[in-house]
């Protein structure tokens, strides 16, 4: 039997006990990843499948927000209030420059991606024709 | 000039600036058609996704932390860690009477080349089956063509009539039978300006087939002129099992539009067995745990929920099915074809030593049935072929004691003569199939003892003499037959004096 599900199973477990409250704790990652350092058979398997957990979780816990000009904090406060107020969690922003985008902003948090760019616009306008 | 800049400003503040959300995944592995990505949080269940470039795929495994996505199109294009994103909207594939003559895919794009189609609705690949209440039960019949079908396992409009035998027993052809004898009496009942006529339109599904069979069928539909009332879903044995597994419900979809339309239609799904290995390898892929025969533990909900889209509807029209399974050495106990045998309304069991024998179409009488019975019947062909089963089926019994001894007494050797002779009856060569009113008047001949006289190798020419004889001399008795509909003592007397006349110019 191939050691990914059970690597996998581990994985979900030690990121179910790297939450407090809903939320990861530093200390805690700190510690399964000395767990996984000391007593796991496939670290390399358990790590890589504990990562794209975590890295999912902290996606869900930022506003990664794409813009193309210059957007002033106010935006951004505004961008992250209504994220908070929609998830009902607490929202961090991460203002990142893309000129490809031509115009607008594009805002993505975990999953979900809000599309107000030019760029966006125009891919969707082409895959409908 | 200022006024035109004010309205075009006016044009764009109108419009929305609104952000448009979207729920995405990342590729993860991409492999044997199946997509697993990461992300895709909100994805439902069979929902159709977006993949870079326009492909498109369906979400078929749900799982904490990834998704399974079959992939419907060239794969060679995704890559790792490309971008995928949810529609919010199931599989569709345009249908409506613009399909009709048409060749399409499992995604109702043409793949005939005549262009393309002008389709104003679709319809979601899965559905719901119709529930007890709308359903209404199958007592129309529709005729096959085939007089041994038509006397013995009479099919009705809304019934699903399974065709098993194994490879090479002529499976395809009573289906294709099927649907030629649906044009022509299409063509009939339309040029006959009845306003009660419903025709009847046919959807032929090609699961896992080879390109070459199914140009075949094309081509034996157009010679026959019904091609014009045939829907062809082709998902050919070099399409990716995806769109193997879709055709079908593709198929089922673009019939239901008829049946919702008030109108009736005939699907063929040639063949489940195909759609079923189709189905096992795309779980199989994605990992679902396998179980007998190595199908996944839903292989008979596959069938089921396809099948039991066919109906007859209260107050609409009707999908009548014809699935095909292909059986090894005859053996009807193997894991797909029992499924579909307690699926269906009945089965059509086609034999190979009967093909061999050269009784063809090879119906094995004892092994098939149709369940809804003599309801989707015609009353004159109950008339004169209600007792054709049993008598066929003693027959048989009869043949197989008789081989061990040669001293038979009278009765016996009456029932094995005229047993032998209702064998030669039914033969039929391919693609030919004998309007209802001919089949009512051959075994009317046969019932009355006109063929006792005719030694048995001359009975399929004898038979055929009549039927020519019937169709180009006796055309007004034969509309009189159709439109009654049962034979009164008028009508049968009618008839006496046609045979009688036939014996006369007969010389076999």
């Amino acid at each position: 039997m191939s050691a990914a599900k059970p690597a996998q199973q581990l994985a979900r477990q030690l990121f179910r006990l790297s939450l407090v409250n809903g939320e990861l704790s530093a200390e805690r990652v700190g510690g399964v990843l000395e767990y996984v350092e000391k007593h796991c058979a496939h670290p390399h398997a358990v790590l890589s499948a504990y990562h794209r957990l975590v890295a999912a979780e902290v996606a869900r816990g930022q506003a990664l927000i794409e813009h193309a000009g210059p957007v002033s904090p106010a935006a951004i406060a505004s961008i992250v209030s209504a994220m908070t107020q929609r998830y009902g969690r607490r929202i961090a922003p991460l203002p990142q420059r893309n000129d490809a985008l031509l115009a607008g902003v594009r805002v993505r948090v975990g999953d979900d991606l809000y599309e107000s760019s030019v760029a966006g616009h125009l891919s969707a306008l082409a895959s409908a024709t | 000039m200022s006024t035109v800049l004010e309205q075009i400003e006016q044009q764009i503040a109108k419009l929305s600036t609104k952000a448009v959300r979207k729920n995405t995944g990342t590729i993860r592995t991409v492999a044997d058609g199946v997509a697993r990505i990461d992300g895709l949080s909100d994805v439902m269940y069979n929902e159709m996704v977006q993949f870079p470039g326009g492909t498109i795929g369906i979400a078929l495994n749900l799982e904490e932390d990834e998704v399974g996505c079959v992939v419907l199109g060239d794969i060679s294009k995704l890559k790792e860690g490309d971008e995928v994103q949810t529609t919010g909207r199931l599989l569709s594939v345009p249908v409506g009477k613009a399909l009709l003559g048409r060749t399409v895919d499992a995604l109702g794009n043409p793949v005939d080349g005549k262009g393309p189609i002008a389709a104003k609705e679709f319809f979601p690949v899965e559905k719901i089956a119709p529930g007890i209440i709308v359903r209404k039960s199958v007592s129309q019949p529709l005729f096959t063509g085939i007089m041994a079908i038509d006397s013995m396992i009479p099919i009705g409009r809304g019934q699903r009539e399974l065709i098993i035998g194994d490879r090479g027993t002529g499976k395809t052809t009573i289906a294709i039978d099927t649907i030629i004898n649906q044009a022509k009496i299409n063509k009939v009942g339309l040029a006959g300006g009845d306003p009660k006529f419903r025709p009847v339109y046919s959807i032929y599904v090609a699961v896992g087939q080879k390109q070459s069979n199914i140009v075949r069928t094309i081509s034996a539909l157009e010679a026959a002129g019904a091609l014009e009332f045939t829907i062809i879903v082709a998902a050919p044995a070099a399409d990716n099992p995806a769109n193997q597994y879709l055709a079908p419900y593709a198929g089922a979809a673009m019939g239901e539009w008829f049946m919702e339309n008030g109108m009736d239609a005939l699907i063929v799904y040639d063949d489940l067995s195909k759609h079923a290995v189709a189905y096992r390898q795309i779980s199989l892929i994605l990992k679902r745990p396998s179980g007998r025969e190595a199908y996944p533990g839903d292989v008979f909900y596959l069938h089921s929920r396809l099948l039991e889209r066919s109906a007859r509807l209260e107050g609409k029209g009707s999908l009548t099915a014809l699935p095909i399974i292909e059986t090894l050495a005859g053996d009807v106990s193997a894991y797909i074809p029992t499924n579909v045998i307690s699926i269906t309304d009945g089965q059509i069991f086609l034999e190979t030593d009967l093909f061999n024998q050269g009784i063809r179409p090879a119906v094995s009488v004892g092994l098939s049935v149709s369940r809804v019975g003599s309801a989707a019947q015609i009353k004159a062909t109950k008339q004169v072929g209600g007792k054709l089963k049993g008598e066929l089926a003693q027959f048989r019994e009869l043949a197989a004691f008789a081989q061990f001894g040669s001293d038979l007494d009278a009765k016996t050797k009456a029932q094995l003569d005229r047993g032998s002779r209702i064998v030669e009856l039914f033969k039929q060569p391919a693609f030919n199939p004998i309007p209802i009113e001919v089949q009512v008047s051959v075994l009317f001949a046969m019932q009355k003892g006109f063929f006792d006289a005719v030694d048995v190798k001359k009975v399929v020419a004898a038979a055929a003499s009549l039927k020519e004889f019937f169709v180009t001399r006796k055309d007004a008795l034969l509309t009189e037959v159709r439109n009654k509909a049962a034979l009164d003592k008028d009508l049968e007397a009618k008839l006496q004096t046609a045979c009688d006349e036939w014996k006369a110019t007969f010389n076999g």
